[in-house]
């Protein structure tokens, strides 16, 4: 080591940490400000008491307990209404970014008759307030036969979050330069390879957010399910959390505990898919 | 790859989404149309008949408490300042996270998306718990450490609107962060390091390369976002108990719920959405002509 | 990630898999004459008693299968509403008495009258076999949803009984308790969100809120009592927090930190869960004018869905009749200090003796119906932003009662054009 090699570094040195600094700064007070909401529900849940609010500031309160989560798993289904949940969550995903990814591959490549309407009818789908479509849905899926199964639940949570998803799909591909799959085509792929072999994972971090968002919308979607789902057994987790709802005597407690656990998967899944959001994969490494 | 070809393909790419959409959005639409031309209450709800324009009439000009007109200037003031609070902290937080030599990244990242992935329900009961003058939180925090003093949040009609819009602040910037975190990505680095050889600062760096390149990304997520947020029922309701003070604190949405399902005034429900759903269309047409977002952006 | 898909082809097979898997999995269930669907928005506890019950109805009966759904009162509102409209639903909806008002003009529910004998309908104390426009549409089991005083023995061992002693007890046990100067201890709170729970206050002056077809009579020099009473026990008094809505009031009861709650008999449990020494008291008496304070008193009962075929009406029936024996209800009573409905179980030893019960007795005694109409939630939405303002220091008892009352007419007018 030279002492040459160490002078440009001092220089840099301050201007660098004051940056890190500022980043850590505002990281720690943003991390602690979205926490501790977060940490009285966690409170919440350990009280044996079903207590929503408190006089004092305690996180651990006096007396705490597990008792509600243990009652959760023992009295109540809660193990069913998670496997419901994941279950319908995991088709909802995997259709949502099957149809969002080639729907919006055909309106970032392509023009055709219709594709401003299109687009613009995607965003119109948005516009209603929910809860007014709720009766004439209702009695249209009665006339389809699918009340009380999880097709017709799955085919409305698919269509409540494609707007979002192809249209961010669209842009994703935007940003991606046409001329990679010329390249490619001239290597003898066809346009679909072309597709899935080198624009797709180059869309990766657009396909994390579309399977996060559409894992999101059917995980925690409560009205239509309400509507849909009849049977207590079929139900998913945001019904089962309502049912200790009560209008003047919600079981606080077993709520608290259980709004807990459902953040976990979103959680799990986030860390999973999150490698690929942050990949890095950049456009420069391809094009050499 | 041949037109015929080509133009199969399109439709294979297209159709079955728009299919499902159509089935799933377009039958309740026209319903809401037809009751929104109907007489459909508590008394007609069998037997409603079509009476014309008489409930956008009453939208309009019957006089309510709160007025309409007051309630569509607060949802318009309440969708401003979320939107931009959203998305200037999310992509401040995201370019943050961004940065290579930050240890500590994945943690950060899972802790700053939870208010996203927990349930809405019982964390907006928290903060408007945390909101309350003599045991709330927030009022514990600004007494004893601000040296200010307490704010009667849920008692004022100003007050209780600011508390609605803290909670969905909170709630909504890890959204706008996920996404800004993705578009980063599509940036190429060679831009960055050609502007470092230039000596750019970071300002210049942010304003003509990070910001142009992430709007194909981002505008989506603000056009959907403004329009969520225009129409987002549950915090305004649970935060503010269903429009305390005083009914005063409604956006149109919570406002067209009281109408519906307090009173089962179905038609004129229905002819409030319809007016929302206007609004909201004529501002997505003047935003997406602004920004060109159906264009490409290369 | 996508790497790893071999094809699109394969995907697209796999996926109409899995869903035709699901779909199985989650497949409709027909129609079915012996199966019976009740809808409710009972708590927890009461759920559990209703679950036992059916349990040993479902025994005696094979081969009849009686399921139970629990739903948010809101939720079960307007659910029940959608479903029924669409000819759907299920059998038996089950809730406080407001509700046959609307569901008997929206034509979702059925009369009852005529499917049990006269002898057996006057086997029940008279208010829970309310006729509604001459009809019969519910079978009540329980008569409660009062409110009452609750008290923490160990902060205040008797409770006062007349206005004048609550004022009294109040100013000595709120106070500072820690010393920071600000009063922690409050003598009294309750929800100060809803009118449902200033009805006491109102009727103690003398007032009430409607005629009995439903015209709203609010603008009264009773309820600018009442008002100013309330403000006054805030202001003047100052026994009651500034701010407290229902959580609030529960939590500041919980910690200890109000003596006295008005609450009604769905809380008692919650109490008694959490460790308090409570106990359950009618609501004083009003000085000023001699009365004592009537709260809302419904009851709550089981109505039938318009939809229910004729052939299952016999079972519903044998059902009904199950769970309304004097046994079970005074099973239930026991389990939930619920009031039966049945005069043998109402008149019960049990029902005298017991110190709740009895008490809760007593407050019924003195309370007033709730009415059916529909108007009556009209006339809440109307009270509620004036009561609000009142207790929050935007406008004047008299104002607000000339504001409740022309809202209240506004409001109904709009609800039935």
């Amino acid at each position: 080591m030279n002492a040459t090699a160490r002078k440009p570094y001092r220089v840099i040195n301050t201007k660098s940490f004051l940056r890190r600094f500022f980043t850590y700064a505002v990281l720690i007070l943003f991390a602690a400000i979205a926490v501790y909401p977060i940490l009285q529900v966690v409170t919440v849940s350990l009280r044996p008491q079903d207590k929503l609010l408190s006089t004092s500031l305690q996180i651990i309160p006096e007396n705490a307990t597990l008792v509600n989560y243990v009652s959760l798993f023992r009295d109540r289904p809660f193990l069913l209404w998670l496997g419901n949940s994941t279950l319908v969550s995991l088709v909802v995903t995997m259709t949502g970014v099957l149809l969002a990814a080639m729907t919006g591959y055909a309106f970032s490549r392509f023009r055709f008759i219709g594709k401003k309407i299109g687009l613009l009818s995607l965003l119109t789908t948005q516009m209603f307030p929910a809860t007014m479509l709720l009766l004439p849905l209702y009695i249209m899926l009665i006339k389809l036969g699918l009340i009380n199964s999880y097709l017709g639940v799955i085919i409305i949570y698919t269509a409540t979050a494609l707007p979002f998803t192809i249209w961010t799909m669209k842009g994703y591909y935007d940003t991606i330069p046409y001329s990679l799959e010329e390249a490619a085509r001239i290597d003898g792929c066809n346009q679909f390879e072309a597709f899935y072999k080198v624009v797709l994972p180059l869309a990766a971090p657009a396909l994390v957010i579309t399977a996060l968002f559409s894992f999101m919308t059917a995980w925690s979607e409560y009205l239509v399910a309400a509507q849909i789902l009849q049977d207590t057994h079929l139900w998913t987790l945001p019904l089962g959390l309502k049912s200790f709802e009560s209008n003047m005597s919600t079981e606080w407690g077993l709520y608290g505990a259980s709004s807990l656990i459902v953040t976990v998967p979103v959680v799990i899944l986030f860390q999973a898919l999150s490698r690929y959001l942050v990949s890095g994969l950049t456009l420069g490494s391809v094009k050499g | 790859m041949n037109r015929p070809a080509q133009k199969a393909f399109i439709v294979f790419l297209v159709v079955p989404s728009f299919l499902i959409l159509a089935a799933v959005v377009f039958y309740p639409f026209v319903y809401n149309v037809v009751i929104s031309l109907s007489n459909m209450n508590l008394r007609h709800i069998k037997d409603w008949s079509l009476v014309g324009l008489q409930q956008y009439y009453k939208v309009f000009f019957e006089p309510t408490q709160p007025n309409f007109y007051l309630v569509f200037l607060k949802t318009i003031i309440w969708t401003v300042v979320n939107v931009f609070f959203h998305v200037t902290l999310g992509v401040a937080l995201a370019l943050l996270l961004n940065q290579r030599d930050i240890k500590g990244r994945p943690l950060f990242r899972t802790l700053l998306i939870l208010p996203w992935a927990i349930p809405q329900y019982i964390v907006a009961l928290t903060w408007r718990g945390m909101f309350n003058y003599e045991y709330g939180s927030i009022n514990l925090i600004i007494t004893k450490y601000l040296n200010l003093p307490a704010v009667e949040w849920l008692k004022s009609p100003a007050e209780a609107f600011l508390a609605c819009i803290l909670t969905n602040v909170w709630l909504g910037f890890p959204f706008m962060m996920v996404i800004a975190l993705g578009a980063l990505q599509s940036i190429p680095h060679e831009f960055y390091e050609a502007a470092n050889i230039d000596g750019a600062s970071w300002w210049h760096k942010l304003r003509h390369i990070t910001i142009p390149l992430l709007r194909p990304v981002m505008v989506p997520a603000i056009t959907l976002g403004t329009v969520w947020t225009f129409n987002s029922l549950n915090i305004v309701w649970l935060v503010s108990n269903a429009g305390e003070p005083s009914d005063q604190t409604h956006i149109l949405v919570s406002f067209v719920y009281k109408a519906a399902f307090n009173l089962y005034r179905y038609g004129y429900a229905a002819a409030l959405s319809m007016v929302i759903f206007a609004i909201l269309l004529v501002f997505s047409l003047y935003f997406m002509k602004k920004t060109r977002a159906t264009e490409a952006a290369y | 990630m996508l790497n790893s898909l071999s094809s699109a082809a394969q995907v697209v097979r796999n996926l109409v898999l899995v869903t035709l898997l699901v779909l199985l999995a989650g497949c409709a269930k027909k129609a079915d004459p012996h199966r019976i669907v009740i809808w409710h928005q009972m708590r927890v506890d009461d759920r559990l008693v209703l679950e036992d019950q059916i349990r040993e109805f479902m025994a005696q009966h094979p081969g009849i299968l009686v399921e139970q759904i629990y739903k948010e009162t809101e939720e079960l509102r307007s659910g029940f509403i959608v479903a029924a409209i669409a000819g759907q639903g299920p059998d038996l909806v089950y809730g406080p008495a407001d509700q046959v008002g609307p569901f008997e003009v929206m034509g979702i529910i059925r009369p009852l009258e005529d499917l049990f004998t006269q002898a057996y309908i006057d086997s029940f104390i008279p208010e829970a076999t309310c006729l509604y426009k001459s009809h019969l549409y519910q079978l009540a089991d329980k008569l409660g949803n009062h409110l009452v005083l609750i008290y923490n023995k160990d902060l205040l061992p008797t409770p006062p009984e007349t206005d004048v002693e609550l004022l009294r007890v109040g100013k000595e046990l709120t106070r500072d308790t820690n010393g920071d100067g600000k009063t922690d201890r409050y003598a009294l709170t309750w929800n100060y969100t809803e009118p449902f729970f200033f009805i006491p206050f109102l009727t103690g002056f003398g007032g009430w809120v409607m005629t009995d077809d439903g015209t709203p009579t609010l603008d009264t020099p009773a309820m600018v009592e009442a008002l100013k009473f309330i403000r006054d026990l805030r202001d003047r008094y100052h026994i009651i927090p500034g701010e407290a809505d229902y959580n609030v009031a529960d939590a500041l009861f919980k910690d200890r930190m109000a003596a006295m709650i008005i609450n009604g008999d769905w809380s008692w449990a919650g109490y008694k869960k959490a460790g308090i020494n409570f106990g359950v008291a009618p609501l004083p008496r009003i000085t000023s004018t001699g009365i004592w304070p009537a709260p809302m008193v419904a009851p709550r009962g089981y109505s039938i869905n318009i939809n229910v075929a004729g052939e299952k009406l016999p079972l519903i029936v044998e059902l009904l009749k199950f769970l309304m024996r004097p046994d079970i209800q005074l099973r239930t009573a026991k389990a939930l200090w619920s009031m039966p409905t049945r005069r043998e179980a109402a008149e019960s030893e049990f029902v005298r003796s017991d110190p709740v019960l009895r008490n809760s007795a007593l407050q019924i005694s003195r309370g007033r119906l709730m009415p059916m109409v529909p108007e009556l939630r009209a006339v809440w939405d109307a009270m509620r932003p004036s009561y609000q303002a009142v207790l929050g220091g935007a406008t004047t008892p008299e104002r607000a009662a000339k504001a409740m009352q022309e809202l209240a007419i506004r409001k109904i007018r709009e609800m039935n054009e």
